[in-house]
C-alpha cells in the first residue's frame, strides 16, 4: 500500500494541474495575510482611539461600546465589512448599531479573500481536477486491470488513492497556511497568542475534513462513471450547486416563505402605533385634567410620562420582535444552505474565529449583561431610569386654568463625579465555546465524509475493471 | 465542403453527453432562477409600492422611493443591496439610501458575498464552462486519435476546417444561449408581476449580443489551447486553471488591488470634517436656536447652509468611492469576466451608476425644497405659490445604456478576434502527424 500512495503522490506532484495549485496557493494566501493584516490594523487604530475618546466622557445618557476587532478575520471574515464596528447603549438596554458602514458598497460584488474562500471555492475545485480521472483515468488506459491483478484488495487500492491525494492537497495547504501566518507573524506578532494559534489550527482542520469530503465525491463518481471527461463534467455540476447555487438561493427562498411582515409593512405600522399607544394616552390625559380630575401639576406630569414610558416600551417591543423574526429568517436561511458543505465550511471556521453571526451575537450577549451594570448606576446616580425618545414632543396642557408645559421625558445627565463609572471590558469567548458552536457544522462535514467514503467504497467494490 | 464540416461537426457536438448534460443544466437552472428571482422582484415591487402609498411625505420631511428595476430578474446586480428610501429636511439629507424603516439596510450580512444566481451568471459560469467543455477537444482530440490526419489528406484548407469547427461550435453554443435566453424570456413574458416595455426589449437583445460575444470569447480561448496542446486532456486542464483565474481569481484580486491602490478617506476623518462645520457655526447655531420664536428664517438659514456644507463633504466621499470603483473596473477589464459583467448590470440598470443618477435627482430635489423653505419666510405669496415638484430622475435610455457599453463590447470582441487569429496561424503552422 506504501507503494502505491507513493506512486500516486509523485505522479501528482509532477502534475500540471498541482504545479498550478501551489502557485496560485502561494499567491492567494500572500495576498491573504497582506490584505487582512493591514486592514485589521486600520480598525484596530479606530478601534482604540474611539474608545479612548469615549472614556473620557463618561455619561449617564448614553455610552459607547465599540467591539474589539477580531484579529482572525483573514481566517474567516465572517461578513465583517458590513457589521456594526460597535453600539450605542441607552438606558433599559437600548442598543443602536454605530454603523461603520459598507464604506466601499459601490465597487463590484466579490468573496472576500479569506481561507474559507481560498479552501471553500478554489481548493474544491482543484481537489476535482486532481482526482476526477484517479479511476475512470486508469480504467480507460487499461492500467487498472493490470494494477488488480496483482495480490491487492480493491479496498486497499482506494485506501491508497485517498491518502496520497489527501497529502497532495495538504502540502500546498500547509505552505500556504505558513506562508500567511509568517506574513501574520511579521507584521502584527500580537495577533499570533497562543489562544488563536490553537483556533487557526482547528480551522485547518476543518479545511482538512472539506479537502476529504471532495476527494471522496471525486472518487465515487470517478467510480461510477466510466469516462473521464463526464466525470469532470458532473463533479463541476456539483461544485456549482454547492459552492454557489445552494447558500445563494437559500435567502431568497426563506425571504419568499417566511411569514414575517416586509421591511415595507413593518415601516408602515409605524405611525398608527405611535398614535394609538402613545399620542391617544397623552390626550386622554389633557382631556381628564381639563376635567379637573388631576389635583397638581406634578400628577399630571407623572401620568404623562407614565403614558409615554408604557407607550414607547410597546412600540420598541413590537421593532424588538421584527427584528428577532429578521433573525429569525436569516438562521432559517443558513439552516438551508447548510445543505451545502462549503457553507458548513464557512460557518464552521467563523464559529471557531468568533466571527460571523455567532462572534457578534456573543458580543451583543455581553452588552446585555452590562445593560444591567449601566442601569444600575444610573439609577443609582440619577435616580430614575428613563429611556431615550426617538421622538421628542412637547405640548400644553391646562389645569384649573394654568397652563402646564409636557415634554417627552429624558434621560438626565448626572452633573457630579463620575469616576466610578463602570467600565466595559470586552471578554473573548473562550475556546470551548466556539468549538461547541461549530459542532454541528463539523459534524455535519463529518457525516458527509463518512456517508461519501461508504457510497465511493461500495461503487468501487462493484465497478467493473474490465 | 465547408458545408459538410459544419454538418459533421453540428451533428458530433449535438450527440455528446457534454452537451446535453450541459443544455440541461442550463434550462433547469434558467427556469428555477429566473422564477426565484421574479418572485423576489415581485415581493420588492410591492414593498415599494406599499412604502409609496403609506409612507408620504409631510411638510417638514420628504420621502423619496427607489423604484426596483424589472431587468434585475435577469440581472441581479446591486439591484437589492442599494437601498430604496430616503427622508431629507431642509436640516438634513442622508448620504446614502436607506431601508423603508430609515434604519441603513444591514441585512444577512452572512450572505452579502455569494453571487447572486441569475441569468448572467447562468452566462458567465454554466454556458462558460460548457463552452470550455465543447471546445477543449476540437482539434487536439483529432490529432491524438490520428483523424486530423485523414481529414487533412483530403483536399481540403486548413483554413476552411478550422473556420467549419468555429462555425459549428458557435451555433451550438448561441443555440444553447437563446433556447435559455427565451426560456427566461417566456417567464418574464407571462408573469403577471412584471411587465416589460419596448425599451425593455432592445436591453434584452443587447445583453443577448454581449453574451454571445462573451460566450464567442471562450471558444476562441479554446479553439487556440487546443490547437496548441497535443493531448485533450492537457487541453482541459490549462483551459480549465484559465477559466479559474479569469472568471474566480482576477476579478476578486483586481477588487482587492483597487481597494487598496485608491483608499478612501478614514472614518475619522471624515467626522472631523463634520465637526470642523459644526464649530464654524456653533455660535451662529446657538443664537438661531434661542431665537428661534422670533426669527425663524435665521434658524432655516443656518440650518440648510450647514445640512448642504455636510452634502459637499458626502458628495466628495461619494465621487472618492466613485473614483474607486472606477479603479477597480479599469483593473479588471483584462479578464472578459468582470466586462461581461459591467455590460450586463449597465443594460440592465442595476448598477451603482443608475444608483448615483437617483443620487442626483435626490439633491436637485433638495435643493428646490431648501429655496422653497427658504421663501416662506421671505416672501410668503411666492412660497404660497411655488410647489415642490415631484421626485424624478434623469435615468439612462435604452439608447444610452447601448451606447455607454460599446467599448466594452468591442473589447470582448477584439479578445476574440486575437484568440481566433492566434488559434488561426497556430492551426496553419501545427505538426499534424
Amino acid at each position: 500500500m506504501k507503494t502505491i500512495i507513493r506512486r500516486e503522490f509523485l505522479e501528482h506532484i509532477q502534475s500540471l494541474q498541482f504545479l498550478a495549485l501551489l502557485a496560485l496557493t502561494v499567491i492567494l494566501f500572500a495576498a491573504n495575510g497582506l490584505i487582512f493584516v493591514r486592514s485589521y490594523q486600520q480598525q484596530n487604530d479606530f478601534y482604540q482611539k474611539q474608545v479612548a475618546m469615549k472614556e473620557n466622557s463618561p455619561s449617564t445618557r448614553v455610552t459607547y461600546l465599540f467591539r474589539r476587532p477580531n484579529p482572525l478575520i483573514f481566517v474567516a471574515e465572517g461578513g465583517n465589512k458590513d457589521r456594526p464596528s460597535g453600539y450605542s447603549l441607552h438606558p433599559k438596554g437600548a442598543l443602536v448599531a454605530e454603523p461603520m458602514n459598507p464604506r466601499t458598497f459601490k465597487l463590484p460584488d466579490v468573496l472576500p479573500l479569506d481561507w474559507s474562500f481560498i479552501i471553500g471555492i478554489l481548493f474544491s475545485l482543484y481537489v476535482i481536477l486532481l482526482s476526477y480521472n484517479a479511476i475512470s483515468g486508469e480504467k480507460e488506459q487499461g492500467t487498472l486491470r493490470l494494477v488488480l491483478s496483482n495480490p491487492l484488495a480493491r479496498v486497499k487500492l482506494l485506501a491508497a488513492k485517498y491518502f496520497s491525494l489527501l497529502f497532495i492537497v495538504l502540502v500546498p495547504l500547509a505552505v500556504g497556511a505558513l506562508l500567511s501566518l509568517i506574513i501574520v507573524a511579521a507584521l502584527a506578532p500580537q495577533i499570533l497568542t497562543l489562544a488563536n494559534v490553537s483556533r487557526i489550527f482547528i480551522a485547518i482542520l476543518l479545511a482538512l475534513a472539506y479537502v476529504s469530503l471532495f476527494i471522496f465525491l471525486s472518487l465515487l463518481v470517478s467510480a461510477l462513471i466510466p469516462r473521464s471527461s463526464l466525470v469532470l463534467l458532473t463533479l463541476l455540476a456539483a461544485w456549482i450547486l454547492f459552492a454557489v447555487i445552494i447558500p445563494s438561493s437559500s435567502i431568497v427562498l426563506v425571504e419568499k416563505l417566511s411569514a414575517a411582515p416586509t421591511e415595507a409593512q413593518a415601516a408602515k405600522m409605524f405611525e398608527p402605533m405611535v398614535q394609538k399607544e402613545v399620542w391617544a394616552k397623552i390626550k386622554d390625559i389633557a382631556t381628564k385634567a381639563e376635567r379637573g380630575e388631576y389635583k397638581s401639576e406634578e400628577e399630571v406630569k407623572e401620568a404623562a410620562d407614565r403614558a409615554f414610558e408604557e407607550g414607547q416600551a410597546k412600540v420598541v417591543a413590537f421593532y424588538e420582535n421584527y427584528d428577532k423574526a429578521e433573525k429569525e429568517r436569516t438562521r432559517a436561511a443558513k439552516n438551508l444552505s447548510r445543505l451545502s458543505p462549503a457553507a458548513l465550511l464557512q460557518y464552521a471556521s467563523e464559529d471557531i474565529v468568533q466571527t460571523g453571526d455567532e462572534g457578534e451575537e456573543q458580543f451583543l450577549r455581553q452588552l446585555r449583561e452590562y445593560s444591567r451594570v449601566y442601569d444600575q448606576y444610573i439609577l443609582k446616580k440619577v435616580g430614575k431610569l428613563v429611556r431615550t425618545s426617538n421622538w421628542s414632543f412637547g405640548t400644553e396642557i391646562s389645569l384649573h386654568g394654568k397652563t402646564i408645559e409636557i415634554h417627552s421625558p429624558e434621560p438626565q445627565e448626572y452633573q457630579g463625579d463620575k469616576s466610578d463609572f463602570p467600565k466595559f471590558s470586552e471578554r473573548r469567548t473562550p475556546l470551548a465555546v466556539s468549538v461547541k458552536s461549530a459542532l454541528f457544522d463539523l459534524s455535519g462535514l463529518i457525516v458527509w465524509n463518512i456517508i461519501l467514503a461508504g457510497l465511493a467504497f461500495s461503487a468501487f467494490l462493484r465497478a467493473d475493471v474490465r | 465542403m465547408l458545408k459538410t464540416i459544419i454538418k459533421r461537426e453540428i451533428l458530433e457536438y449535438l450527440k455528446s453527453a457534454k452537451f446535453v448534460s450541459g443544455l440541461l443544466i442550463t434550462v433547469i437552472l434558467t427556469t428555477v432562477s429566473t422564477a426565484i428571482n421574479v418572485q423576489d422582484y415581485t415581493m420588492r415591487h410591492q414593498d415599494y409600492l406599499d412604502a409609496k402609498k403609506e409612507l408620504k411625505s409631510n411638510g417638514f420631511e420628504i420621502s423619496m422611493f427607489r423604484e426596483p428595476q424589472v431587468l434585475s430578474t435577469l440581472v441581479r446586480g446591486k439591484d437589492r443591496d442599494l437601498g430604496n428610501f430616503l427622508k431629507f429636511s431642509v436640516m438634513n439629507i442622508p448620504s446614502r439610501l436607506t431601508g423603508y424603516q430609515d434604519v441603513e439596510q444591514r441585512k444577512y450580512p452572512s450572505f452579502s458575498g455569494f453571487p447572486a444566481v441569475d441569468f448572467a451568471f447562468l452566462v458567465r459560469v454554466v454556458l462558460g464552462l460548457m463552452v470550455v467543455f465543447l471546445a477543449y477537444n476540437a482539434v487536439s482530440e483529432e490529432k491524438s486519435n490520428g483523424t486530423l490526419k485523414l481529414v487533412m489528406a483530403n483536399a481540403l484548407p486548413r483554413d476552411k476546417l478550422l473556420l467549419g469547427k468555429l462555425v459549428s461550435g458557435l451555433a451550438v453554443v448561441l443555440s444553447s444561449l437563446l433556447i435559455s435566453a427565451i426560456l427566461a424570456f417566456l417567464i418574464l413574458l407571462f408573469h403577471r408581476a412584471v411587465s416589460l416595455s419596448g425599451a425593455d426589449g432592445l436591453r434584452i437583445a443587447g445583453m443577448m449580443a454581449v453574451s454571445a460575444l462573451y460566450l464567442s470569447v471562450f471558444y476562441a480561448l479554446g479553439l487556440f489551447i487546443s490547437v496548441k496542446a497535443d493531448r485533450p486532456a492537457t487541453a482541459l486542464m490549462i483551459l480549465l486553471q484559465t477559466w479559474i483565474f479569469l472568471v474566480i481569481i482576477y476579478p476578486n484580486l483586481s477588487v482587492t488591488l483597487a481597494e487598496h491602490l485608491c483608499p478612501l478617506p478614514s472614518e475619522e476623518a471624515l467626522q472631523r470634517q463634520y465637526s470642523a462645520v459644526y464649530q464654524k457655526y456653533s455660535d451662529a447655531m446657538k443664537r438661531a436656536n434661542e431665537a428661534f420664536d422670533k426669527n425663524p428664517r435665521q434658524f432655516v438659514e443656518i440650518w440648510s447652509t450647514i445640512a448642504a456644507e455636510n452634502r459637499k463633504i458626502d458628495q466628495e466621499f461619494a465621487r472618492r468611492q466613485t473614483q474607486q470603483m472606477k479603479w477597480a473596473e479599469f483593473l479588471s477589464a483584462l479578464s472578459p469576466a468582470p466586462l461581461y459583467d459591467q455590460v450586463m448590470n449597465r443594460l440592465a440598470r442595476t448598477d451603482v451608476r443608475e444608483y448615483e443618477r437617483f443620487m442626483e435627482g435626490v439633491n436637485r430635489l433638495w435643493q428646490k425644497h431648501v429655496e422653497r423653505s427658504r421663501l416662506r419666510y421671505t416672501d410668503p405669496e411666492a412660497y404660497k405659490k411655488t410647489v415642490l415638484p415631484d421626485f424624478s430622475y434623469r435615468s439612462d435610455s435604452a439608447v444610452d445604456s447601448l451606447a455607454a457599453t460599446w467599448p466594452q463590447g468591442l473589447v470582448l470582441l477584439l479578445f476574440s478576434l486575437i484568440l481566433f487569429v492566434l488559434a488561426y496561424t497556430g492551426f496553419l503552422r501545427k505538426d499534424l502527424r
